[in-house]
C-alpha cells in the first residue's frame, strides 16, 4: 500500500493505483478526458499532466503509477500553464456551437474550461470540417467536429461491449470516430457511449433536442426493465421523465446500462397513465370515470362479499414491503405469481441484461414464502373453472411492454365474477375485459419509495424522485382501502404565496444550483 | 582523418549482394563464431562497444537488450527498416547492396537475446529493398542459416519480412509494433517498454537496420575493436546521407566525431558554385538546423551536437544554402508533420495542423506579426507533451527555424514575399 | 404617528393656487384652440405615436435569406427569460447543415415584461424587439403569439431578415 503526497495531501493507495485513481480518492480536482474509470488506459488527451518531485518532464497522472513517497501536484504553474495549453489544443478546430449542442450544460469541455482555462485563444485560422449528422446506427447520432477523439466510446465497444464497431479513421486532424463500411452501431449497449462522450459528439437519437439539459432535475433510483436491478439517475421535469443514465455501483451494473433499461422512463410519463380510477359493471363497454380512493373503497364492498373465493395475482413490480402489506390486509392462501415468458427467466446475455424482466421477482417470493403460501398458475386456472375464485385482484404490470402474455392471462381470467385490476398504466386490454372490473391507477417506480430485491438476492432501496400522477395510489395504500381500513391523509399545507423569497421552499436544490451556474445567478444578472 | 570502409568494406562488390559474393568475403563467419559464445557473452560485449542506436534516438544497444526480463518467456527481435525520417536514405543502401550483412547481425543478435522469431520491418515505398531482403532471406533459409537447428549450434530461428504502408509514424518503435499486430499505426502508451511488452504483449527488441548489421562487427572485432573508431562516448562509425544544395550528395561512413565542416566540403564536395552555406539539418528533417556559424563547430557525434540544441537523429545531412527561402522550407517540414500525425494524442494531432495553417498563412500573404511569437508558443507547449515523439519532431524544427532566421519570417509577413527569392509563394511555386 | 399641523393662516391662500392652477389650464386650451400642431396629447387611436426603431415594444423572430426562420432553437432565450414566458420545441431539420429548428415558438406576451434579455441572449439575431407596441386582443389565447405570427405577421412584409448567416460563416470558417 504505497503512500503518496498530492497537493499537500497525504494518501494511502492501492497496490498497482496510478496517480489518477489517488487523485480520485481525495476528490482533489484534475482535468481529463479520455481517462474513465471503466475503461482501459489510453493517454492520449494528455490533460492529465502532474509534476512529480524529482521528474523534469510533466508526466501523465492517467498511465503513471504511484510509487512510495511520490510527491505529486498538479498546482504548480507550468502544470496549470500546460493544461491550458491542451486545453487549446482540443478547442481550436472543435465548433464552440455550444447554443445548438445538445450536450451544453453537462459538457467536459465547457466544465474544465471554466475550471482550467479561461483564456483567450489565439487560433485565427480555419478550422477542419468534419462530417456533421452521422447516422452511427438505431440508437446515436454523430458530429465529428465536435468530437476530441478521446477513443473512450471506440474503447467502450472494444472492451465491454466487445462488439467493435466503432474505430478511428484517418491521421492526423483529420481523424474521425466511425463504424466500418458504413455498418451500424447496434448493440444493446450503444447509449453507453452517449454517457462516457465528454462531449457533444455522440448523441441520443431518443434524447437529441427533447430538452436542454439544465431544465431537468435528476433523481438515483433503480432500473425496473430486469432482474439486475442497474443503479440509475432518472432526467425529469414537470413535463415528464426524460431519459435516463446508470449511476456506478461495483456490486450490481459497474458503470453501465443497457439500451432496453433506458426505455423505462417512457411509461411512467402521462400520456401513457392511467390518470383516474375507472370501473365498469358486466355487460357495459362504457367506463365510469372515480377517484382512485373512492373506487378503492368501493372494491372493499365486493372483496368483503367474496370471502374464502377471493384470489390474489401478483406481478414481480411492486416494491418488496408493497407484497408485504397486501398479503397482510388481505389474508388468503390463493395467492398466485404472475410469471412472465418464465422459460426466458435465465436467460443472460453476459454483461447486464437478464431474461426476467421484473425488478422484483425475488421480492414476491419472498413474500409469498413468509405467508407458507405455494401455488401454482393451473391452480388458479382451476379454480376460476370450479367457481371457487370468484374475484380476483391482480397487482397488475407496470411496464406492460415486457408482459407479452397479458392478452392470454385477461383472456383467462373471462369468467371471473369481479376483477380489481391495480395498474399504473392504461391499455387497450383492459377493454377485453367483460367481468365487473375496478381499475385502480397505481403510482410507477419513480413516485413512491421502497426497494427492490435483485437477481442475486441484494436489495436495493429506492427513493420518491416526482409525482407525475398525484392521485394514484401506492399497491399499500390500495390494500389497505379495499380491505375497509383508512389510511393517513397527508394533507397538503396551504401554501403561503406572501412569504418572501429567502423564505421560501428552494425549488432546486443547491447541487443543481452548481451544476447550473448560469440558472443560478440568473436573478443577479 | 577521412571516410572509412567498416561497414561498408565491401559495398563496392555486387557480388555482396548474393550469398556465395557474402560468404566469399567473411560472410557467416562471425555467425558460428558467435554460437561458440554464450548469449550473455554477446550482450555484454555490445554492452561494452559502446554502440548506439543508428535510428534516431541514440540509445545504447547493449542496455536496451539487458531490459529483457530474464525468464524463458518468448520474445521477438524486430529490425526497424521504416526508413521514414526526411533525408535519409542509408538503410536502403545497406539493404540493397548487403541483404546478407543485416540477416547476420540479426541471427547474432537474436541469438544474444534468445528470440526465435524477428521480422524486419521495411517501409512499403523500398520495392527493391524489400525484394533484395526477401531475395537474401530465401538463400540463407535454403543454406540452412536460418529455420531448426541453424548451423547445428541448436539454435532455432525464424526470419520474416513486412512491408509496412508507408506511414512515418511506423517508424516510431511502439507504432511499428502496432502495424506489425495487423492494428492502426499509432505509437502505444509507455509504460510498459516494448522491452517488457512489446510485439503480442511479449518481450520485444527494436533495432535500426545499421544498429543490427554493426553487431556482427562487434563480435569480429570485439568491443574493443569496434570502438577504434569515434570517441568515447559516440562509438564506431556511422553512415551519413548527405543531400540538399550540395555537389556532391549520397551516403558516406565517416567515424563519430567527424567534423561536419569537413563532411560538407570534402566529402560532400562544397557548395555549389557561387553560394554560401546558410543552414543545415544535421540529423534528419525533426533536428533542430544549425547555422552556418554552428555548422563551423559541430562535430558528428550525438554528444556535440545534444550540446548544440539539436540531435545527430538518423544522421541524414540536409544542407541548406542561401539561395533557399526558410520560410517555404519551414512549409513543406510543418505540412509534412501534418500530415504524418498519427492523430492520438491531442497535442500533436491539434499542434501540427495549427502550426501547419499558420506557417501556410504566412507564406500565402495573409501573415500577421504575432504569429510568429504564436509559432514559438505552440510548438513550445507540443513539445514533450505526448506518447511518442513526432509532436517534438514537429515542434523543435519550428523553433530552431523561426529563432534562427527570424528576420526571414518578418519580412515575409511585412511584405508578403520571400526574402530570399523576392517572390511571394504562389510564384515560388507556380 | 406624527401629527403636521397646518397654520390656519396659510391655508386661507388655497385660492391663489387654484386660481394660479386654473390659469394654466386656461392658457393650455387657449394655445390648443389656435395652435393645434403644438397640442401635447394625440386622438388615439387614429393618431398614433412613432416610437423610435429602438423601442422594445413586441417580439419579431428573424429569418434568413430564404425566407425560413433563423432561430436554432438553442432555447437561450427561453432559459434567459424572467418571466418564463418563452415556450420552445426543438427538432431535427431536413437540411444536415442545419443542426435543428423550432417547431413551435409560442410568447405569452402577456406575462412578457419587455426586459430585452432574450433578444441580448440570442446568439443569432434570431429575436429582437421591434418598435410595434399595440396589442389589442379579444381573448386571452390572441396573446399567445405563436411561430408565424412571430415571424410572417403582416405588419413585417415578408420577414426580417437576421444579420447573422449562416452561409457566410461556414465560407469563414466559424
Amino acid at each position: 500500500m504505497p503512500k503518496c503526497t498530492i497537493n499537500g495531501h497525504e494518501v494511502e493507495v492501492k497496490e498497482g493505483a496510478t496517480i489518477m485513481e489517488a487523485f480520485y480518492k481525495l476528490n482533489e480536482g484534475i482535468a481529463h478526458y479520455c481517462y474513465h474509470p471503466g475503461l482501459s488506459v489510453a493517454g492520449v488527451c494528455r490533460l492529465c499532466i502532474v509534476d512529480i518531485e524529482g521528474n523534469p518532464r510533466p508526466q501523465i497522472a492517467c498511465n503513471t503509477v504511484v510509487t512510495e513517497g511520490m510527491k505529486v501536484t498538479n498546482q504548480a504553474e507550468k502544470i496549470k500553464d500546460g493544461v491550458k495549453w491542451v486545453l487549446d489544443f482540443h478547442l481550436i478546430n472543435h465548433p464552440l456551437d455550444c447554443p445548438v449542442c445538445d450536450q451544453a450544460g453537462e459538457c467536459g469541455l465547457q466544465d474544465q474550461y471554466m475550471q482550467f482555462g479561461k483564456y483567450s485563444s489565439e487560433m485565427a485560422e480555419p478550422k477542419v470540417k468534419k462530417h456533421k449528422v452521422v447516422d452511427l446506427g438505431p440508437t446515436v447520432v454523430l458530429d465529428s467536429e465536435r468530437c476530441i477523439l478521446c477513443s473512450r466510446c471506440v474503447r467502450f465497444t472494444d472492451e465491454v461491449s466487445k462488439t467493435n464497431e466503432l474505430g478511428l479513421f484517418n491521421r492526423g486532424d483529420r481523424t474521425e470516430v466511425g463504424t466500418f463500411d458504413g455498418k451500424p452501431l447496434d448493440n444493446n449497449y450503444s447509449l453507453n457511449t452517449v454517457d462516457i462522450c465528454p462531449v457533444g459528439a455522440l448523441t441520443s437519437k431518443d434524447f437529441r433536442f427533447r430538452q436542454r439539459v439544465w431544465y431537468l432535475k435528476d433523481s438515483e433510483t433503480l432500473c425496473t426493465g430486469c432482474s439486475t436491478g442497474c443503479n440509475v439517475k432518472v432526467y425529469y421535469n414537470k413535463e415528464g421523465a426524460f431519459r435516463v443514465k446508470p449511476v456506478y455501483n461495483e456490486k450490481v451494473n459497474g458503470h453501465w446500462m443497457c439500451d432496453e433499461g433506458r426505455g423505462i422512463y417512457k411509461f411512467v410519463n402521462r400520456e401513457h397513465r392511467l390518470l383516474k380510477g375507472r370501473m365498469k359493471q358486466k355487460g357495459q363497454s362504457t367506463w365510469t370515470d372515480m377517484d382512485a380512493g373512492a373506487l378503492a373503497k368501493e372494491a372493499y364492498q365486493v372483496i368483503k362479499s367474496a370471502g374464502e373465493k377471493l384470489a390474489i395475482i401478483l406481478t414481480g413490480q411492486y416494491s418488496t414491503h408493497e407484497y408485504q402489506i397486501l398479503l397482510k390486509n388481505l389474508p388468503t392462501k390463493n395467492v398466485f405469481h404472475w410469471q412472465n415468458q418464465a422459460e426466458k427467466w435465465n436467460e443472460f446475455d453476459g454483461l447486464l441484461l437478464r431474461g426476467d424482466r421484473n425488478p422484483n421477482t425475488k421480492g414476491v417470493e419472498l413474500a409469498m414464502n413468509a405467508s407458507g403460501i405455494k401455488t401454482d398458475w393451473n391452480d388458479l386456472i382451476s379454480g376460476i373453472k370450479s367457481g371457487a375464485i370468484q374475484t380476483v385482484f391482480v397487482a397488475g404490470p407496470e411496464n406492460m411492454a415486457v408482459y407479452e402474455d397479458m392478452k392470454e392471462k385477461i383472456q383467462s381470467l373471462g369468467s371471473v365474477q369481479n376483477i380489481i385490476w391495480t395498474t399504473a398504466c392504461k391499455s387497450e386490454d383492459f377493454e377485453k375485459l367483460t367481468n365487473n372490473v375496478w381499475l385502480v391507477p397505481m403510482k410507477s417506480y419513480l413516485e413512491k419509495e421502497g426497494s427492490f430485491i435483485n437477481n442475486q438476492g441484494l436489495e436495493q432501496k429506492f427513493k420518491k424522485a416526482t409525482t407525475i400522477v398525484s392521485e394514484a395510489l401506492t399497491l399499500a395504500e390500495a390494500s389497505y382501502l379495499v380491505s375497509g381500513q383508512n389510511i393517513p391523509i397527508i394533507k397538503m399545507e396551504a401554501v403561503d404565496t406572501f412569504i418572501d423569497a429567502s423564505r421560501r421552499p428552494d425549488q432546486v436544490t443547491l447541487e443543481h444550483r452548481k451544476k447550473n451556474e448560469f440558472v443560478y445567478k440568473r436573478g443577479s444578472l | 582523418m577521412s571516410e572509412v570502409k567498416y561497414l561498408t568494406e565491401f559495398y563496392h562488390l555486387n557480388e555482396f549482394q548474393g550469398l556465395e559474393g557474402y560468404k566469399k568475403n567473411g560472410g557467416y563467419v562471425q555467425l558460428e563464431r558467435a554460437f561458440k559464445m554464450k548469449p550473455e557473452e554477446i550482450t555484454e560485449e555490445v554492452k561494452k562497444s559502446g554502440l548506439r542506436g543508428r535510428g534516431g534516438a541514440g540509445f545504447a544497444t547493449g542496455v536496451k537488450w539487458g531490459f529483457l526480463p530474464k525468464n524463458g518467456e518468448p520474445r521477438y527481435l524486430l529490425c526497424n527498416a521504416d526508413e521514414g525520417e526526411p533525408g535519409t536514405f542509408k538503410d536502403r543502401m545497406m539493404m540493397e547492396r548487403a541483404p546478407h550483412q543485416l540477416i547476420e547481425g540479426m541471427i547474432i543478435s537474436a541469438y544474444a537475446i534468445g528470440a526465435k522469431k524477428s521480422y524486419i520491418y521495411i517501409r512499403g515505398e523500398y520495392d527493391y529493398p524489400i525484394a533484395c531482403v526477401v531475395k537474401a532471406i530465401k538463400e540463407a533459409y535454403a543454406a540452412g542459416l536460418l529455420g531448426k537447428n541453424i548451423l547445428g549450434s541448436g539454435f532455432d530461428h525464424e526470419m520474416d519480412v513486412y512491408a509496412g504502408a508507408g506511414a512515418y509514424i511506423c517508424g516510431e518503435e511502439t507504432g511499428m509494433i502496432s502495424s506489425l499486430e495487423g492494428l492502426k499505426g499509432q505509437p502505444k502508451l509507455k509504460p510498459p517498454f516494448p522491452a517488457i511488452q512489446g510485439y503480442l504483449k511479449k518481450p520485444t527488441i527494436v533495432n535500426n537496420v545499421e544498429t543490427l548489421a554493426a553487431v556482427k562487427y562487434i563480435i569480429r572485432d570485439g568491443a574493443q575493436g569496434f570502438r577504434k573508431y569515434g570517441t568515447e562516448k559516440s562509438a564506431g562509425s556511422k553512415l551519413f546521407s548527405l543531400s540538399g544544395n550540395i555537389v556532391k550528395p549520397g551516403n558516406y561512413e565517416v567515424p563519430l566525431g567527424y567534423s561536419l565542416k569537413d563532411m560538407i566540403f570534402n566529402l560532400g564536395g562544397g557548395m555549389k558554385p557561387g553560394r554560401k552555406l546558410k543552414a543545415v539539418i544535421p540529423g534528419g528533417s525533426s533536428a533542430p538546423v544549425l547555422n552556418a556559424e554552428e555548422v563551423d563547430r559541430a562535430t558528428l557525434d550525438y554528444e556535440c551536437l545534444a550540446s548544440m540544441g539539436t540531435m545527430l537523429g538518423s544522421g541524414a545531412i540536409i544542407v541548406i544554402d542561401d539561395s533557399q527561402c526558410m520560410v517555404d522550407m519551414l512549409g513543406v517540414l510543418t505540412h509534412f508533420y501534418h500530415h504524418e500525425s498519427c492523430g492520438q494524442c491531442t497535442p500533436c494531432r491539434e499542434g501540427t495542423g495549427w502550426l501547419n495553417k499558420i506557417v501556410h498563412s504566412i507564406l500565402e500573404g495573409r501573415g500577421r506579426l504575432q504569429d510568429i511569437d504564436l509559432l514559438l508558443k505552440v510548438a513550445d507547449n507540443m513539445k514533450g507533451r505526448t506518447i511518442c515523439a513526432l509532436s517534438d519532431a514537429a515542434a523543435l524544427p519550428v523553433l530552431s527555424f523561426v529563432s534562427k532566421f527570424r528576420d526571414e519570417f518578418e519580412f515575409f509577413v511585412r511584405e508578403g514575399r520571400s526574402k530570399v527569392k523576392g517572390t511571394n509563394y504562389a510564384q515560388m511555386h507556380h | 404617528m406624527s401629527v403636521v399641523s397646518n397654520s390656519p393662516e396659510k391655508s386661507k391662500w388655497y385660492l391663489t393656487g387654484i386660481l394660479g392652477g386654473l390659469g394654466i389650464t386656461f392658457k393650455h386650451l387657449i394655445t390648443n384652440l389656435f395652435n393645434q400642431k403644438k397640442m401635447i396629447t394625440l386622438n388615439y387611436p387614429e393618431e398614433k405615436y412613432e416610437y423610435s426603431a429602438r423601442f422594445k415594444g413586441n417580439h419579431v423572430l428573424t429569418v434568413k435569406k430564404d425566407g425560413s426562420i433563423r432561430c436554432t432553437a438553442c432555447m437561450l432565450c427561453a432559459t434567459n427569460c424572467p418571466a418564463e414566458c418563452i415556450n420552445i420545441l426543438a427538432a431535427e431539420h431536413n437540411d444536415p447543415t442545419v443542426e435543428k429548428y423550432p417547431i413551435a415558438y409560442e410568447i405569452d406576451i402577456l406575462r412578457c415584461v419587455f426586459c430585452g434579455f432574450c433578444e441580448e441572449a440570442c446568439p443569432v439575431d434570431a429575436i429582437r424587439m421591434g418598435p410595434e407596441w399595440q396589442t389589442p386582443g379579444a381573448n386571452g389565447s390572441k396573446f399567445i403569439y405563436d411561430i408565424n405570427h412571430l415571424a410572417y405577421r403582416p405588419q413585417l412584409k415578408g420577414g426580417v431578415v437576421s444579420v447573422v448567416d449562416e452561409a457566410e460563416r461556414h465560407k469563414s470558417g466559424i
